[in-house]
């Protein structure tokens, strides 16, 4: 799965921190999503899009291999 | 994210006590060979069999406790440290937590597994003393690693 989470996060001029803090998870889960390491769940997604103002696939989409 | 077998944060600095004491005591016992003779109190022993003995059970017997209570920090402290809620506690840390689990599980096996082809008599037998501490002591640096590494090194 491909994301835009680090062109979103630049839009709103958010650092991986203040995007944690404002979602309530860790740090590493911003970190390890950013870097594709981790998919986050239906539920951490939907607040992502719902905190940036987006429909969900706008941020997270799949990819062939998916 | 919920989960129901996980302590509140503030154990986490007791369990990193306890384990850190725990594990410089073995370090002691296992450096200077200590014998059963330091801190000897009388203690109830459940089921006792030696070799040239007779079984025995629910009696009163005399021990040194001092690899005991080693043993107990160890494992109390191991456990305080990896089951005890991070700050932020999320589906990730979850993860994180499981994944350590099971990579300490297997590594652990993995080494027991060589030793027990490659290694005899009374090494062995040491092996099997470390080995009761190892996958807990290989999952709490496990985590701790991974916890660490994932934090964000932005540019």
């Amino acid at each position: 799965m491909k994301n835009r989470l680090k062109v979103q996060r630049a839009i709103h001029e958010l650092t991986q921190a203040d995007l944690a803090e404002k979602i309530g998870v860790t740090r590493q889960s911003i970190n390890a999503i950013e870097k594709g390491k981790y998919v986050p769940s239906t539920v951490l997604a939907l607040k992502i899009a719902r905190l940036f103002n987006e429909p969900v696939e706008n941020i997270f989409t799949l990819e062939d291999n998916d | 994210m919920k989960t129901n077998y996980l302590l509140p944060n503030k154990f986490k600095k007791l369990g990193w006590v306890l384990f850190g004491l725990g594990l410089l005591g073995g370090v002691y016992i296992y450096a200077t060979g200590l014998t059963d003779e330091f801190l000897k109190v009388k203690v109830l022993s459940i089921y006792d069999n030696q070799i040239f003995g007779k079984r025995s059970f629910f009696k009163i017997v005399e021990n040194g406790i001092f690899d005991e209570l080693v043993s107990i920090f160890i494992i109390v402290g191991g456990f305080l440290v990896g089951f005890t809620k991070e700050k932020i506690e999320d589906e990730f840390i979850y993860k994180l937590r499981k994944d350590s689990l099971v990579w300490a599980l297997i590594v652990n096996y993995s080494i027991l597994l060589v030793a027990i082809l490659f290694v005899y008599d009374m090494t062995f037998l040491h092996i099997l003393f470390f080995n009761m501490f190892t996958t807990l002591v290989f999952f709490v640096i496990r985590f701790s690693v991974l916890k660490y590494k994932y934090l964000s090194h932005e540019e």
